[in-house]
């Protein structure tokens, strides 16, 4: 008998939503609504070539089957992974080093700032003339993308860091690598974990932006060249999984800080 | 632990001031070494970026990418801000709409460009399309966020003062909503950015974005480097911007009580 | 103070209230008559605080029906109060906006706003806190804040949910003999829900004890205190006897409860 059962009962449309039945019930339904529109809205307005779900659907067999793209999304998504494996261990560390020393902090932060607000799309022409059309310049575009975002919630979360529990470290003489290790680590976490979030939706977009300049295989070069040979539906197959891995990725980090840290509020800001 | 500086303002500056110039040397040095298809050194780009200035590139490029971006984020707060809010108003379609806002908003939507170029060719409006879906999202997703915590309490107190619906609006739900909306704000300048300049890329090239392209084909660094430059400073100025206006408005937002 | 010649201000008739299969309360008969303070006491989840709701009307009954001054309660109405456990302070708001929010909803002037407000902001002691916001003040003056914002509207009928739960002991106390100095300015007909046995036999001029799975009225304790109540009052043998007596019942629920474990 909450407070939210007895307002729930007062809100418009608690009565439908009763009706409803559960939750999941609407949003399937809400979700089956969409579809139609798509596929009715396709039907009557587009040229025969536009992606639509019934088309989608008849594609999907083929399309996960080939060889093709199951290359492409393991290149796609093992660029994505080892980018932001990278980002995060150097992006800690700088992070970390940020939010404890002072020094450090006002050494790079006008670096960080900066080039956290530049749109990672405007490094492409740099990073193709540094490595060339490969996909090393995908790599270093995701580990680009990712890096900022991981060392800024780093340092907000190395600076955040109680002084209650540093005292601890100080009391029982801990070494400023084990405080580091022990202490700052630990409790950064729910801030690093917001960073890991918005560094993986960063380094989704710029692998597949970088696969738009650069022309090397994966889904955003898959989709690239459906699109421009009329097949969308197969085309589309490839953004849902790349949606499919945004999702997936931040679902992760959703349980590992509801798993590891069900005290930690997700309303102290991300970046 | 860390340094505990006398005066840290000073300090602050002064270390700030030495890392900068750090920077700038290293960029020199390394410009001047290595070949001109590698990297420019900052003299030369300076001197590009004043050239531009002078001929007026520079301006009719930036002019050009802001007023894509301008539209195309206008739009996205028009629809973003007054849907989220009616979400937060009705219960039922947020419970159905919410879980669809929140995939879209994971999903990388410059994997959707290919295909707006293919319906809608070159031209302004399918670029100002694709900074719209850039930025709508996050907008309509932290509205959302911010709907759904609204404390039911504060809904009943008004209820029991018998407001009306008007009045709840203006005295419990734009007032708690608001902040939500802004950090929605603020994160959809920096995604609506990374939109122009991939519209301006794929798209039908224009502004900012084409400046940066042409010079990477002529392998020009210095322009490269210009062009990057400006871009991030226009990016940094523009989320400042969003964030001075997100702080202002959640000061309540930080003390929970 | 005894309740004969008071006409009847509240009545609630058989009234019962059901959550599909739990059946919170049902049956409950209660008569409150006007410029009365009744306390409702009973264990944790018995539906105290649930009835409080339904006679404001934000809560519709199962069963059965509420009536204020005659008419059927369907909604919340001008001319009652509500204080909440939760304060409820809006906290985008002043405390100088907060007490002026039922007025303004009301329709009230600038003019009639700046001289009510300040005037129920020093009624509870909140004097120079006008332009603070909630979060910049303490538990018990947020809790005056929002028993300033429901007398500033001058009802004739204010319901109480467990206010002052949520303070410490001390502030509690000062603010029960606050109140009981507010009651006697100007009187007015007073419903609150409290779990200190203490606070319901020093304030109300009945204890109504709800008890049973589910909830039923199971005995009105009539207070025979004399009005004004200050400090003295606690020292009364009546007053212990009277607590002790509410307590025991009670507590006979608590040690059944105790024991059935099986629930």
């Amino acid at each position: 008998m909450t407070v939210e059962s007895r307002l729930a009962e007062a809100a418009p449309g608690a009565g439908l939503a009763r009706l409803a039945g559960s939750t999941l019930l609407v949003k399937l339904g809400a979700g089956v609504v969409l579809l139609g529109l798509w596929e009715l809205g396709v039907r009557a307005w587009a040229p025969a070539y536009v992606a639509r779900p019934s088309g989608v659907l008849a594609v999907l067999p083929e399309v996960i089957a080939s060889r093709a793209f199951l290359s492409a999304a393991a290149a796609t998504l093992g660029a994505v992974l080892e980018g932001l494996a990278i980002a995060l261990v150097l992006g800690i560390a700088v992070g970390i080093a940020m939010g404890r020393s002072f020094a450090v902090d006002r050494l790079i932060r006008y670096y960080v700032f900066g080039l956290f607000a530049m749109p990672m799309v405007a490094i492409l022409p740099l990073i193709t003339l540094w490595f060339g059309y490969t996909g090393a310049a995908r790599l270093a575009t995701t580990v680009f993308a990712a890096f900022f975002s991981i060392v800024l919630n780093a340092a907000d979360g190395a600076r955040a860091v109680p002084l209650e529990y540093l005292e601890v470290g100080r009391s029982f003489r801990a070494r400023r690598w084990r405080v580091l290790a022990d202490i700052v680590l630990p409790a950064s976490m729910p801030y690093l974990l917001a960073g890991i979030r918005l560094g993986a939706a960063r380094a989704l977009i710029g692998a597949v932006v970088a696969e738009f300049f650069i022309s090397v295989n994966g889904l955003g070069f898959f989709i690239l060249f459906n699109s421009r040979s009329f097949r969308h539906n197969q085309a589309i197959v490839a953004v849902l999984v790349l949606a499919g891995a945004g999702v997936g990725l931040e679902a992760l980090v959703n349980w590992a800080t509801r798993h590891y840290f069900p005290w930690y509020r997700r309303d102290e800001k991300p970046r | 632990m860390s340094v505990r500086p006398r005066s840290p303002r000073a300090l602050g500056w002064l270390i700030t001031g030495l890392g900068l110039a750090a920077g700038a040397a290293l960029w020199e040095i390394v410009g001047r070494e290595t070949g001109a298809a590698f990297m420019a050194p900052l003299s030369e780009t300076l001197l590009r970026l004043a050239e531009l200035a002078h001929t007026g590139e520079l301006w009719q490029a930036l002019a050009s990418s802001l007023a894509l971006f301008g539209a195309g984020f206008a739009l996205s707060v028009a629809v973003g801000v007054p849907l989220g809010l009616l979400l937060a108003r009705m219960r039922l379609l947020r419970i159905a709409l919410e879980s669809y806002i929140a995939i879209l908003n994971a999903t990388p939507i410059a994997a959707l460009i290919p295909f707006i170029l293919s319906l809608m060719g070159f031209g302004f409006a399918p670029k100002v399309l694709v900074v719209f879906l850039f930025a709508v999202f996050p907008i309509l997703y932290n509205t959302v966020e911010g709907a759904r915590s609204i404390r039911p309490e504060l809904i009943e107190v008004a209820r029991s003062f018998r407001s009306t619906e008007r009045a709840l609006w203006r005295d419990v739900l734009l007032p708690f909503v608001l902040p939500f909306a802004l950090t929605g704000i603020r994160q959809a300048i920096g995604r609506a950015l990374v939109g122009m300049i991939a519209a301006e890329f794929f798209l039908s090239a224009s502004g900012l974005g084409m400046m940066l392209q042409s010079a990477s084909q002529s392998f020009d660094t210095a322009t490269i480097f210009a062009a990057i430059l400006l871009v991030t400073l226009l990016g940094v100025a523009l989320m400042e911007l969003g964030g001075a206006l997100e702080r202002r408005y959640a000061a309540w937002r930080n003390i929970r009580t | 103070m005894s309740e004969e010649a008071a006409a009847i201000c509240i009545s609630v008739r058989n009234a019962g209230k059901r959550y599909d299969a739990l059946e919170v309360f049902a049956g409950i008969d209660l008569e409150i008559g006007q410029r009365q303070i009744v306390a409702l006491v009973g264990p944790s989840g018995c539906g105290k605080t649930t009835l409080l709701r339904s006679i404001d009307g934000l809560i519709p009954l199962s069963a059965g029906v509420i009536a204020i001054d005659g008419a059927p309660v369907t909604e919340p109405r001008t001319g009652v109060a509500m204080v909440f456990q939760h304060f409820g302070l809006f906290p985008w708001k002043t405390v100088y906006d907060n007490v002026a929010y039922g007025l303004r909803l009301a329709g009230a002037s600038r003019r009639e706003l700046g001289e009510k407000v300040p005037y129920f902001v020093n009624l509870v002691g909140l004097r120079g806190f006008e332009a603070a916001y909630p979060y910049q003040i303490s538990g018990g003056m947020q809790q005056r804040c929002g028993l300033a914002r429901a007398l500033a509207t001058e009802p004739s009928v204010m319901l109480m949910d467990e206010p002052f739960a949520a303070v410490d002991a001390q502030t509690r106390e000062i603010l029960q003999f606050e109140l009981l100095r507010i009651w006697d300015m100007r009187p007015m007909t007073m419903v609150f829900v409290t779990h200190s046995i203490e606070e319901a036999v020093l304030m109300g001029d009945r204890v109504v004890v709800l008890k049973g799975r589910p909830s039923t009225v199971f005995e009105t304790v009539a207070v025979d205190l004399p009005r004004p109540r200050n400090r003295q009052t606690l020292g009364l043998a009546r007053f212990n006897e009277l607590r002790e007596h509410v307590w025991s019942t009670l507590m006979d629920e608590a040690r059944r409860a105790e024991f059935s474990v099986s629930g």
